[in-house]
């Protein structure tokens, strides 16, 4: 309607026409139909859409339950704290326990994958968060634009680098580097005390823990960077000005100001890049060396949930009775609710630090 | 809260005149002597009459002159209001005086501006200093997102002027000073943002005042503040003169004719017209200045 008033304006300025208001072609009479349905398709449109996820979610969660129900069931706690992978064999007669079938042998102990998976996302985390503050500060506030934009667009480009080709460059070059440069002055510097001690003793050739880690750094360095850049072009200005006038030095301005206006969006920036870090698997298939072991030094190898579930889900194939199958379905389902919760700390962190913060990053 | 400021602006432009605030003394023999003593107490007897001067200023951004030759003396504990269309480059010459516009890109100087007798951009002037003895209050309040009483204190931890339980005793001092201390006093520690705009400006008033400046630079201190917040703040603004020295910025007329002694308008750039605001507003030498007093363009 409000179409048709304008043109009907528009004609009678002209000087001298005048032109009668019609009836709408049947056309449009049939749009307006539609028009009134729409906001009610909308609304419905909204709340299926906004189920969506919840629906994705359930229905993985529901399967992987069903498919590892037994594994759960026979498993038992030994899964969380075993630390033996045996298919057992798959020749020999089957036998039961708790009236479930499985092969001779076999025995799920995921405490290495699980441990691994939590090292290797904390120390990715550790070193990218430091890191990805930097460059978002340098990007936002220090560099000169001409070369702030060609520097964001290639951290952006390092996101969308696949993950197999940063891991075969981790395998094939980065890691063997590092091994005869990085870690042995690492290993022969820090001090023997708790914590740090893991970081000494024998370096190996460059697959492990931390070749898998600093491969994750860089992958996620790139996730946090951007969004924590995205924070920081959004802190008003005047509160930066606010501080510079106040007689504060830079350092101050960003430290006790910047930093506290995006304080809990960068809580949210790190869980993102923490999901990348607990999910991502073929980076790590290829660097951390694939054994099932819990690493007695930074530089061992090991494995993750993720990388465990890609390369043993071949050979639980021939497993007969389907028991290896729950098993590494099993170890999905913990590896979901260890995001999921890893998540709701977060939100928790961010709910508890944001009681001061300004609207920035709020929510995330 | 005394809202009688024009009433009272007559008086304190005297006392402004005199630094030390003793305006009327009767005449005779002992009140002379009362007086040498009170002279021989004020703190500003060695200092310049004048803290903060310019000389020949002209600023510019890259090859774009904002501000040509500006000669101005701001006389201690008086209030000078700025005044001038939009462009004019009256903010501009308010952010150099504590030298906000150093960093912005392409930023140059010609002529000198002095705080005490000192050029503000003299290689041994401590910038930070500087800022901590020149204030700023901006034209929207800006709190830091941290509680109400570390917003106070900000400065005052930056400069290392006091610490541990003293800074709650400044926090207080100087919340009461601005009389924000009964509506703050039991929700120290939590957000300022949700303080009115006007107590979210008075916050940022007491931040300024913590760290003891000389003088304090306003630019449009009440242009987003509602009448009476407005009111308030430029009763607060009499009272702080004439320990402090004021310049404020503003395009509110009445505003500056209210509160300052001394205005100057700011037109394209050049400093058209100066001088105490009572000659400035109802007897203009310039036809600019008077056109724009009137309100005949802004």
């Amino acid at each position: 309607m409000a179409t048709l008033e304008g043109a009907a304006d528009q004609q009678s300025a002209a000087p001298g026409r005048h032109v009668e208001l019609r009836r709408p072609p049947r056309l449009a009479r049939m749009a307006g139909v539609l028009r009134a349905g729409e906001t009610g398709a909308w609304k419905w449109g909204a709340r299926v859409a906004v189920l969506l996820p919840f629906a994705a979610l359930a229905f993985v969660v529901a399967v992987l339950a069903v498919k590892a129900y037994s594994a759960v069931e026979v498993n038992g706690t030994g899964f969380f704290t075993g630390a033996a992978w045996k298919i057992g064999s798959t020749y020999a007669a089957t036998t039961r326990t708790d009236g479930v079938a499985h092969p001779v042998g076999s025995s799920y102990g995921a405490w290495p994958l699980i441990a691994g998976t939590l090292q290797t996302s904390a120390i990715a985390v550790i070193i990218a968060l430091p890191i990805s503050i930097g460059c978002a500060f340098a990007l936002t506030e220090r560099l000169p634009r001409w070369v702030s934009r060609p520097l964001g667009f290639a951290i952006e480009l390092l996101a969308g680098v696949p993950s197999v080709v940063l891991g075969l460059w981790g395998v094939l070059t980065f890691g063997p580097a590092l091994s005869k440069t990085l870690y042995p002055f690492i290993a022969d510097h820090l001090p023997n005390v708790p914590v740090l001690s893991f970081f000494k003793g024998t370096v190996g050739h460059g697959e492990g823990l931390l070749t898998g880690s600093l491969v994750l750094t860089l992958m996620i360095v790139p996730i946090i960077t951007a969004t924590t850049a995205d924070l920081f072009r959004q802190v008003p200005s005047l509160s930066k000005e606010g501080g510079e006038a106040l007689g504060m030095t830079d350092f101050e301005v960003a430290n006790r100001i910047t930093l506290r206006w995006v304080r809990s969006g960068i809580i949210g920036a790190t869980v993102l890049g923490l999901g990348r870090a607990l999910g991502e698997t073929m980076a790590l298939v290829l660097t951390v060396g694939a054994i099932f072991q819990l690493a007695p030094n930074v530089y061992s190898p090991m494995s993750t949930i993720a990388a465990a579930i890609a390369t043993q889900l071949d050979s639980s194939l021939t497993d007969g009775t389907g028991f290896a199958v729950a098993s590494i379905a099993e170890l999905a389902l913990v590896l979901a609710v260890i995001s999921v919760f890893v998540n709701l700390v977060a939100r928790w962190i961010v709910h508890h630090t944001s009681r001061l913060g300004g609207p920035v990053g709020r929510g995330t | 809260m005394p809202a009688d400021v024009p009433g009272s602006r007559s008086e304190r432009t005297e006392g402004a005149a005199r630094p030390g605030g003793v305006a009327s003394a009767p005449e005779g023999g002992p009140s002379q002597a009362v007086d040498s003593v009170l002279d021989a107490l004020d703190p500003d007897r060695d200092r310049p009459a004048n803290v903060i001067e310019t000389h020949g200023l002209g600023l510019s951004f890259g090859s774009k002159p904002v501000l040509s030759s500006i000669d101005m003396q701001f006389g201690r504990g008086t209030i000078t209001a700025l005044i001038g269309p939009t462009g004019s480059g009256k903010s501009t010459f308010l952010r150099s005086l504590n030298r906000m516009n150093d960093k912005v890109v392409g930023f140059r100087h010609e002529g000198d501006a002095t705080l005490d007798g000192r050029s503000i951009w003299d290689p041994g002037t401590d910038l930070l200093d500087l800022r901590r003895r020149v204030g700023m209050l901006f034209q929207r309040p800006n709190p830091f997102p941290m509680s109400i009483r570390d917003n106070v204190v900000a400065g005052v931890r930056a400069h290392r002027i006091a610490k541990g339980k003293q800074l709650d005793v400044v926090a207080e001092q100087r919340l009461r000073k601005v009389g924000l201390w009964d509506a703050v006093k039991d929700r120290l520690h939590d957000t300022p943002f949700r303080l009115s705009g006007g107590q979210q400006q008075l916050l940022c008033l007491a931040r300024a005042l913590a760290v003891g400046p000389d003088v304090l630079l306003l630019d449009e201190p009440t242009s987003s503040l509602d009448p009476i917040s407005t009111e308030y703040i430029e009763a607060m603004l009499a009272e702080l003169v004439p320990a402090l020295t004021l310049i404020v910025v503003t395009h509110n007329l009445g505003q500056a004719r209210r509160v300052s002694h001394r205005t100057m308008f700011f037109y394209d750039g050049q400093l058209v017209e100066q001088g105490p605001t009572e000659d400035l507003f109802e007897r203009p030498t310039n036809l600019q200045t008077e056109r724009y007093v009137m309100g005949r363009f802004g």
